[in-house]
């Protein structure tokens, strides 16, 4: 056996310590030792072979058993083990041990779980407040682009006939006075629905006006749509839902997860509240009737106030569009809080208006039939 | 004391073996299941890692133990690298056709549905070899590895059009696709310096497949009938008198004869799939073989289910180890390794993980 020459500490003897290797380049496994004369390598020896080892080459593989496996950078498939218990001196030089990942292993478990949590939890909160104050923000003229990318004009599925769009006009600007960039349209479809599109866009299903009583019970639904705009509503729960699915999008990758599409976008009952109060605001300063409203809610929800159980067979029924909305009798009891006595309420379209209305989608010989879904 | 003997006999019964066990993984499962939901799910990448370096480490084939030597770092790379080349792109795609279906522009939704699918199924297969490819090459024994020198693009393509043909006649075909794609799939692996090659054939599952195949057939006759005769118990005992008694109870007993029977018949082609596929495939002068029958396959699905039940689904996470350790003791080889001659892989390293796999949630371990 060779001696060992020139440590550099010249107050210690060179370590010896039983390794075994493999080469990285054939499958045959090496039996020798490993020396550290102090210096910034560590020896392989093996028989008459020796060749060095520097320590900043080394990587830590893995613990087996009452060895260590270290790695190669320099040769991705050079495996080395040696005892898991190492003189002190020697360990200090040894490439530090990993387990769960690098941050996890510097913090130490309790630590890092403890950062993540808070982490985690404000991401969260963040996530979930920050479309609120977001929302507003956004340009209408961003918001009307998006739509407009989203929906485009519908595939001709709204009703149109000169007497029925002067109509709605009408309602319209009774429930939106301001004139602002809301368009209204009348689609066709036999559901009791109504709905806000992105893009300041407000849909009255038909299958709703054939279930309305009067103009009034209408100007309540599309002023809650026209409020829902207003408010930003509909970008504030774009957000939310955008921001749902980036957040659960580490938990879950697998594409049928993500969630698509305007059918969950759902409002919170703040916003339906706010919806609300919008409508009748605007009412208020139209002079038109909550009384109309209110008999509405009512027809759909009766005066307790519960919600309404969806009977098994709704086709066409009034329960659509209540479904998604707090309980119609709390919202037919604030409707009927808003009747003003000294007002004078004048109705909100003729008969003939309302008959235009209740027969545009019957009238209008171009408009398709909505059968997709 | 230089090398040892450079040739290893392979034995059948101990070619490969594994010595973890569960105490031991849950130490690494639960902390990784805490981190994981702490991070929002974004720790899972580095949790694989460290249960695969567990489960590898427990395994032997032969006189070594294998490694795992990929790391989380790399599997979250690769699942950023799928979700910004392949889900967003299809995520928009989806977009296109929801607002062309809008403004009534159907034909064109139904071709682009019609692409969509052709793109998930290509996908799906590309996925499929890339994972495997993957796993090959961060497999380490005795210091070398695995992989393939190929993309997996032209995989992609065989996996949609077999699929396809499989289906065609009425499903018959599909034993037909499953080892036929095993074959391609595998023939492109590699260990070391030498290719896996694989010849399974479909004729030898097609019994057991017919017995898939029919079986639900001869099962809605049989329940049907069943369902009268006990609509006849009803008539008998006097009509609605004791009205759950009968074709009730009957439509019960259809519901667990079901889901019992397809189970059973299921296992045993799978059995009987994997027991061809992996007894068709060679590696230099080695043979494999896998010994699972149809009640281990049965053992192994019906344990899975009680321990996730019995621990509300906390358990879920013992099931990859379940599986593996199922694979390693049902694994078995034979023939001889020269070690002399079984010299590193060449093949490319892809430095990021199996993101498409993760993506269309193909999972294994």
């Amino acid at each position: 056996m060779r001696s060992i020459s020139a440590p550099s500490d010249p107050m210690r003897d060179p370590l010896l310590i039983e390794a075994s290797w493999y080469d990285g380049r054939s499958a045959v496994r090496h039996e020798g030792e490993a020396v550290w004369e102090g210096g910034p390598a560590l020896v392989l020896r093996n028989g008459d072979d020796r060749f060095d080892i520097p320590f900043s080459d080394l990587a830590y593989g893995e613990r087996r058993g009452q060895t260590d496996v270290y790695r190669l950078a320099s040769n991705p498939g050079f495996r080395l083990s040696l005892p898991h218990v190492l003189p002190p001196d020697l360990a200090a030089r040894m490439p530090a041990r990993s387990d769960y990942g690098a941050w996890v292993d510097k913090l130490g478990f309790g630590k890092a779980a403890l950062i993540f949590a808070v982490v985690s939890a404000s991401l969260a909160a963040l996530f979930l407040t920050a479309p609120t104050w977001l929302g507003p923000r956004i340009p209408m003229s961003w918001e009307r682009r998006i739509g407009d990318a989203m929906v485009g004009d519908l595939g001709g599925r709204l009703c149109h006939t000169p007497a029925g769009d002067a109509a709605l006009a009408k309602l319209l600007g009774k429930v939106d006075p301001a004139g602002q960039a809301v368009r209204a349209g009348v689609f066709n479809a036999d559901m009791v629905n109504a709905a806000a599109l992105p893009g300041g866009q407000v849909l009255v299903f038909d299958g709703l006006i054939q279930q309305a009583e009067s103009p009034e019970e209408l100007a309540g639904v599309l002023g809650h749509e026209v409020g829902h705009v207003h408010e930003r509503h509909v970008m504030t729960a774009m957000l939310r839902q955008f921001g749902l699915s980036i957040l659960l999008s580490g938990a879950n990758s697998g594409i049928g997860d993500t969630v698509f599409g305007l059918a969950s976008m759902t409002y919170s009952r703040d916003a339906e509240r706010e919806a609300d109060e919008y409508a009748r605001a605007r009412m208020a300063q139209s002079d038109v009737s909550p009384i109309g409203a209110a008999s509405f809610f009512e027809r759909i929800g009766g005066r307790g106030g519960k919600e309404p159980e969806k009977p098994a067979s709704d086709e066409g029924s009034m329960f659509d569009w209540v479904a998604s909305h707090p309980a119609p009798g709390e919202r037919a009891r604030a409707y009927r809080a808003a009747v003003d006595a000294d007002a004078t309420y004048r109705p909100a379209l003729t008969d003939r208006e309302f008959a235009a209305l209740k027969s545009m989608c019957a009238d209008d010989p171009d408009v398709e039939e909505f059968d997709l879904f | 004391m230089d090398r040892q003997a450079p040739s290893r006999d392979v034995t059948p019964d101990s070619a490969f073996g594994f010595d973890g066990n569960w105490k031991d993984f849950a130490k690494i499962a639960l902390p990784n299941q805490m981190l994981t939901i702490l991070t929002l799910g974004i720790y899972r990448f580095w949790a694989t890692a460290r249960e695969r370096r567990y489960l590898w480490a427990h395994s032997r084939f032969v006189d070594e133990r294998l490694e795992w030597s990929g790391t989380g770092r790399e599997l979250f790379i690769g699942f950023l690298l799928a979700a910004a080349v392949i889900l967003l792109p299809l995520f928009g795609l989806n977009l296109l056709i929801q607002s062309l279906t809008l403004r009534g522009e159907e034909a064109l939704a139904g071709w682009l549905t019609f692409v969509l699918f052709l793109g998930v199924y290509y996908f799906t297969g590309l996925a499929r070899f890339r994972g495997l490819r993957y796993r090959l090459s961060r497999t380490h024994w005795r210091g070398i590895r695995g992989g393939s020198d190929d993309q997996g693009l032209g995989y992609g393509v065989s996996y949609t059009w077999k699929s396809f043909v499989g289906y065609l006649p009425l499903g018959l075909l599909v034993p037909w696709s499953m080892t036929s794609l095993w074959n391609e799939r595998i023939g492109k692996m590699s260990f070391g310096p030498h290719r896996f090659e694989a010849h399974a054939a479909s004729g030898n599952l097609f019994a057991r497949f017919l017995l898939f195949y029919l079986l639900p057939i001869v099962l809605v006759v049989g329940l049907t009938v069943a369902a009268f005769a006990g609509y006849g118990i009803d008539q008998a005992r006097g009509g609605e008198a004791i009205p759950d008694l009968g074709i009730t109870g009957m439509l019960i007993l259809a519901f667990f004869v079901w889901f019992f029977v397809l189970g059973l018949v299921a296992a045993a082609f799978y059995a009987k799939y994997y027991r061809e596929v992996v007894g068709a495939t060679e590696w230099a002068d080695l043979n494999f073989a896998f010994e699972a029958s149809t009640m281990d396959w049965i053992r192994l699905y019906l344990g899975d289910f009680l321990l996730v039940v019995a621990t509300l689904g906390i358990g879920f996470t013992f099931v990859k180890y379940r599986h593996w350790k199922f694979f390693m003791t049902h694994m078995e080889a034979g023939g001889e390794i020269l070690l002399d001659n079984l010299t590193q892989s060449t093949t490319r390293v892809a430095g990021h993980g199996e993101g498409l796999l993760d993506a269309f949630d193909i999972g294994a371990v």
